[in-house]
């Protein structure tokens, strides 16, 4: 039982870090991105070109892949976003799939189909207690998590630029009249929300391998984990992604390992029947 | 100064002729043959079922470049069209029918069964010689004459795996982990078939879908109820994770799987303690050949495709050989082709011998391989049951 709540909380997090860049695009430019799954991916697999076939250490490989990183997730709003900006929001989201898609394919013919491994920038021994096992990259996992929680609630709250950024999503035109930098907020914002996906790539390359195809089934996870929680809740992002962590755990031990992926949207699906703006989502008005 | 007898002028001169007949009929028989010949391939190249589908294409591929490199079929090159499949059997049907339209001599298609399941009635109303590596065992039991498979299939695994598991290393309670797909599903159900035979019960039957990451609630459980052995049968990247996390989790079971289990892709992303002590009941690999010559074609592979061969590699490759000496002999008349495969006995390919049987079944020896560390070693070719 012990061993299930800390691989359910391993898996959660995961999720939820994948919705955590996937919270920040959305409460800059209102804008589900769902290549998110796929910037993970070209995260995990730029860590280990840097780490594994460049061998470089573990700390810079991350350092060079947070920098590129960002600089994809600008060039992919330049892309996506800019050129469709204005129009009806799902054909920016259509694109986004379909950039999803051009990125598996980019990496199927840079790095090839074979999966492959990042080395953990942790090592040691893991810890035993009680018949639990818990390693040290679960550990760094958790660890992870929790510092970027408080690092993009200060950035959003504390800081000038996520007053800048909520001002951004809430009426962009009236932001731009007011003299706010919008398109350098929308920059940062897609460039921190790639960030977040090639943080969560590079934990996840040591544990379940990098392939080109990964990033569909967390990214698709990580959708769902926003919608539990309660899009742009980003407490609720985490708490949702631990709790579907623990759900699918405990579910495919339990129920059937067989419908393992279907519990994610039956629970996502009774949340929205249930709770219609997600468990933490905050009850919004609309302009008329 | 040189003295040559009488004897070896008039052994050598029998030697010559006898040469050149057979050249001649090899040219004759080639003859029917357009030129380039046309050889068509559908595999998945893209998507999650795209590491399996390059091991068809490199088969194919290296095969054909080697022999349009030696000269071509009797002089003539081989035009080899691929078409992409992805992941979607409906992808794999409009694959096939543009390599259709091209009116190739002969088509291969990948290992996926639910793609073939999807080509197999468009091809046979074709008349073309189908060459095919899907393991499901259903797929040569289609009825269709024009279909042939030249790799192991699943039922002949699901049959050895459980019996070398009970009654050579003596395991009688097994939990089952098989990927919840067309081609593990169909394993589990008959491994579970074969161990009610052995009057074995699994204490635990598990799954995980195809896009799966954590299998540990799976392996829980069956640790959870006592198993002593594993028998897993995934693709390499799942399989891999699955013994990851059994290293995870401290659980060591007596494991053995189909040949995922020892493919170089497989150990290139184990440690030695993860990899050590597991057993492969499945299509011969090339790695573990003691033959330099297998060994080195292996290496020029991987130098080519950044892949490592596997059985599948081994068996793609072995089938253009195949139909190469077989045009030599009946040249491209595509009813002789398939006439030809059908009678095909003791062909000798790179690792095993094929064999027709009826259904269309060619490859019947398996390999049994052990991991040292993360070496996988033979430890003997097995034969199906009645072969």
């Amino acid at each position: 039982m012990g061993q299930l709540v800390v691989n359910g909380l391993a898996l959660g997090s995961i999720y939820a870090l994948v919705a955590l860049g996937l919270l920040l695009i959305f409460n800059t430019v209102q804008i589900v991105n769902f290549a998110q799954g796929q910037l993970l991916m070209l995260g995990a697999f730029i860590g280990i070109s840097g780490a594994v076939t460049h061998e470089l250490p573990v700390a810079i490989a991350w350092i060079v892949t947070m920098a590129a990183m960002a600089l994809i997730g600008i060039v992919f709003m330049v892309l996506v976003y800019f050129p469709l900006r204005g129009r009806p929001p799902f054909l920016v989201i259509l694109t986004t799939i379909a950039m999803g898609i051009v990125l598996e394919n980019l990496a199927l013919i840079i790095w090839g189909p074979l999966p492959v491994s990042l080395p953990s920038p942790v090592r040691g021994a893991p810890l035993r207690f009680a018949g639990v096992v818990i390693s040290m990259h679960q550990l760094f996992i958790f660890a992870t998590l929790a510092a970027i929680l408080l690092l993009q609630f200060l950035l959003l709250t504390k800081t000038r630029f996520g007053i800048l950024m909520q001002a951004t999503a809430q009426d962009l035109h009236t932001a731009r009249l007011v003299g706010i930098p919008v398109n350098r907020t929308i920059a940062v914002a897609f460039a921190f929300g790639a960030m977040l996906s090639g943080v969560a790539g590079l934990l996840v390359a040591p544990i379940f391998l990098a392939e080109p195809t990964m990033g569909g089934s967390l990214g698709l996870k990580g959708f769902v984990v926003s919608v539990i929680g309660g899009f742009g809740n980003l407490p609720g992002a985490v708490l949702g992604g631990l709790f579907l962590g623990l759900i699918e755990t405990f579910g495919a031990r339990y129920i059937s390992s067989n419908f393992r992926d279907a519990y994610a949207f039956i629970v996502m699906i009774a949340v929205l029947v249930a709770w219609p703006r997600g468990l933490f989502g905050e009850k919004s008005s609309e302009k008329v | 100064m040189f003295h040559i007898s009488l004897k070896t002028v008039m052994v050598g001169t029998a030697v010559i002729c006898l040469s050149a007949t057979f050249v001649q009929e090899s040219m004759a028989a080639a003859a029917s043959c357009p030129s380039p010949i046309p050889f068509g391939l559908t595999t998945a190249l893209t998507g999650n079922l795209a590491l399996l589908g390059t091991q068809a294409r490199n088969g194919v591929e290296f095969a054909v470049d080697e022999i349009n490199a030696g000269g071509g079929i009797a002089g003539k090159t081989i035009a080899l069209a691929t078409e992409d499949t992805g992941a979607s059997s409906t992808d794999a049907l409009n694959a096939m029918n543009r390599i259709l339209e091209g009116k190739p001599v002969v088509i291969f298609s990948s290992m996926i069964s639910p793609h073939v399941f999807a080509q197999t009635e468009g091809v046979t109303k074709s008349e073309t010689p189908f060459l095919v590596g899907a393991t499901n065992a259903k797929v040569t039991a289609q009825g269709s004459k024009w279909l042939f498979r030249t790799h192991v299939h699943d039922g002949q695994l699901a049959d050895l795996i459980p019996e070398y598991l009970v009654k050579s290393l003596g395991k009688t309670k097994p939990g089952i982990m098989a990927v919840a797909d067309d081609y593990g599903l169909g394993a589990s159900k008959g491994i579970q078939a074969a161990l009610a035979k052995l009057n074995v019960t699994p204490v635990a039957v598990t799954s995980y879908a195809p896009s799966d990451k954590d299998m540990s609630a799976q392996l829980l459980e069956i640790k959870d109820k006592d198993a002593d052995s594993l028998i897993l049968f995934g693709r390499p990247a799942d399989v891999t994770l699955v013994m990851k996390q059994m290293g995870d989790l401290g659980i060591k079971l007596t494991t053995i799987g189909n040949a995922s289990m020892v493919a170089q892709t497989t150990l290139n992303n184990l440690s030695a303690s993860e990899a050590d002590g597991n057993y492969a009941i499945g299509g011969m690999i090339p790695q573990t050949s003691t033959d330099p010559h297998i060994l080195n074609w292996a290496k020029r592979v991987q130098d080519k495709y950044r892949v490592p061969a596997d059985n599948f590699t081994v068996s793609y490759y072995d089938t253009v050989y195949l139909l190469k000496s077989i045009i030599e002999k009946v040249g491209c008349d595509k009813p002789a082709i398939r006439d030809a495969l059908a009678a095909t006995k003791d062909w000798k390919g790179m690792l095993i011998s094929y064999q027709a049987d009826p259904q269309g079944d060619l490859a019947h020896t398996l390999g049994i391989y052990r991991n040292k560390g993360k070496t996988p070693e033979l430890i003997g070719p097995i034969k199906e049951s009645g072969f």
